[in-house]
């Protein structure tokens, strides 16, 4: 019998796999999660991510929606909405992609980040500096707490 | 280029801009296991064909953008100097560790005398080779840190708040780290340690310009010298503590780095620029290491040679005890 903590346990490997730049491997164990559980908006946008590394950016977008389908509040799959269209050039709809990201999650630096970058890169500098200070502002945050973790403070 | 992640607008033009000097493809890579200040893997160094920048997963925005800025200014460097002079870095052979690891001997030997509780034999004759390593490590560092930081600042304004931050993190890491040995290794090498990173950060805090940055401000370990009065350095034995002999020493070394460091950090990039760059860092290494009374310790060789000192380096070190206690060291 099928249950949701294997779900679960699959898709830790396969953001652990991510993180250690074995992108096929995370392919495999969140195609099986996905195979267990299709309604899974969590796998559909880990599945993203793993695209993204893979410069799969058209098939991220689309697993990034089909996230939104199960659960259009999902900050993070507009996160990686956000990033995957800002690859393929559509900057104008990374950017709401993005505002809609941080209107649900305020701290999420890469959404920041990204919003900077594309509003750069559309020539409105000035509202890119403030993007890209808050993204600054929350990476120093999790910078800080990643240091304190490691000397055991 | 070649990465798979956003990067802003300047860093992406400094990063093409490196790659068209050099002629070289730059390759950026996410690590989990990167040190906090990335890692370059370059082709000047290492035998590989392109160059690579390494930096933390975790780094996803400016944080990632500055290490970044920090490696390419590094490579250009490395790159100038190996099109036109030859790029080497400080080595070390049979001969250079006998006299590196004599002179932190003797050191010793006059710290321990004075001290009540005395480090076992095994644990000097194993600081020796340690102590000598890691200033071999620090002179191939520290002096480029200053000249890349300075040189990051003027060039990529828009880095310079992302670039307080890590320096003011970093000035504070390195002075706490070896704490635990301050009452094992030789006085003397506690001090050159922590004055290297004080000269390092004075100089930052005064050519940046950021206040912050000045060891009495930012270090904790250094702020009771902040305006200390003469009553106080009379009444008090502040010239006895390693932190304040630390401050002395960081001063004199900040002078020859004034001395030496007097680029123009914002003129325009070209091959020759950088490799004046390159020569400016090993003037103010060399001018380091004689303050140090070190300059005999270590030798300037390609990278190749520096790797395969490596490998013989505990055939070295075998070598220099021997020489300096004879048959007291057995095989």
């Amino acid at each position: 019998m099928v249950t949701a903590p294997e779900v679960q346990n699959l898709l830790k490997r396969g953001k652990a796999y991510i993180l250690h730049t074995k992108y096929k491997d995370a392919l495999a164990v969140i195609n099986r999660a996905l195979q267990i559980d299709p309604g899974s908006a969590e796998g559909w946008c880990i599945r993203a991510a793993a695209e993204i590394e893979m410069e799969k950016y058209t098939d991220a977008v689309a697993d990034c929606d089909r996230a939104l389908a199960i659960d259009p509040n999902y900050a993070e799959a507009w996160s990686k909405k956000g990033l995957a269209l800002y690859h393929l050039g559509q900057l104008e709809s990374a950017l709401t992609a993005c505002t809609r990201a941080l209107a649900l999650n305020a701290n999420d630096a890469a959404a920041w980040y990204i919003k900077g970058v594309c509003l750069d890169d559309a020539g409105k500098t000035d509202e890119a500096e403030i993007a890209y200070a808050k993204s600054l502002e929350l990476e120093i945050i999790r910078d800080i707490d990643a240091e304190k973790k490691r000397v055991g403070k | 280029m070649k990465t798979t992640m956003p990067l802003s607008k300047p860093i992406r033009s400094f990063i093409l801009e490196t790659e068209e000097l050099l002629n070289k493809e730059i390759l950026l890579m996410r690590n989990p296991e990167a040190p906090p200040g990335g890692s370059l893997i370059d082709a000047y160094t290492y035998n590989v064909d392109k160059n690579i920048i390494l930096f933390p997963s975790s780094y996803i925005g400016l944080l990632k953008d500055f290490v970044i800025a920090q490696h390419c200014t590094h490579l250009l460097i490395k790159g100038a100097a190996a099109n036109t002079s030859g790029y080497r870095v400080f080595s070390f052979d049979k001969d250079s560790v006998y006299r590196g690891m004599r002179q932190i001997y003797l050191d010793a030997l006059k710290d321990e005398v004075k001290k009540e509780k005395k480090l076992p034999v095994e644990k000097l004759l194993e600081m020796l080779f340690i102590l000598y390593r890691q200033f071999l490590e620090a002179i191939n560092e520290l002096p480029w840190n200053p000249l890349v930081n300075a040189r990051v600042y003027y060039q990529m304004t828009q880095l310079r708040k992302t670039q307080l931050y890590i320096l003011l993190r970093d000035g504070k890491k390195d002075m706490d780290e070896r704490m635990e040995f301050e009452d094992i290794i030789p006085r003397r090498y506690f001090v050159l340690d922590k004055s290297m990173f004080y000269a390092r950060d004075l100089f930052l805090a005064k050519t940046l310009p950021a206040d912050q940055l000045t060891p009495v401000v930012n270090i904790p370990q250094m702020k009771k010298f902040n305006h200390l009065e003469v009553k106080e350095m009379l009444t008090t034995r502040w010239t006895h503590t390693a932190w304040y002999q630390s401050k002395i020493f960081g001063d004199a070394m900040l002078a020859i780095m004034e001395k030496h460091l007097d680029a123009d950090w914002s003129a325009p990039a070209s091959i020759d620029y950088y490799a004046g760059l390159y020569k400016t860092g090993v003037d103010l290494s060399n001018n380091l290491l004689s303050y140090m009374t070190m300059k005999d310790w270590f030798i300037w060789e390609k990278p190749g040679h520096l790797s395969a000192a490596q490998d013989k380096k505990g055939e070295y070190e075998k070598d220099a005890l021997k020489r300096i206690f004879g048959d007291l060291i057995a095989d």
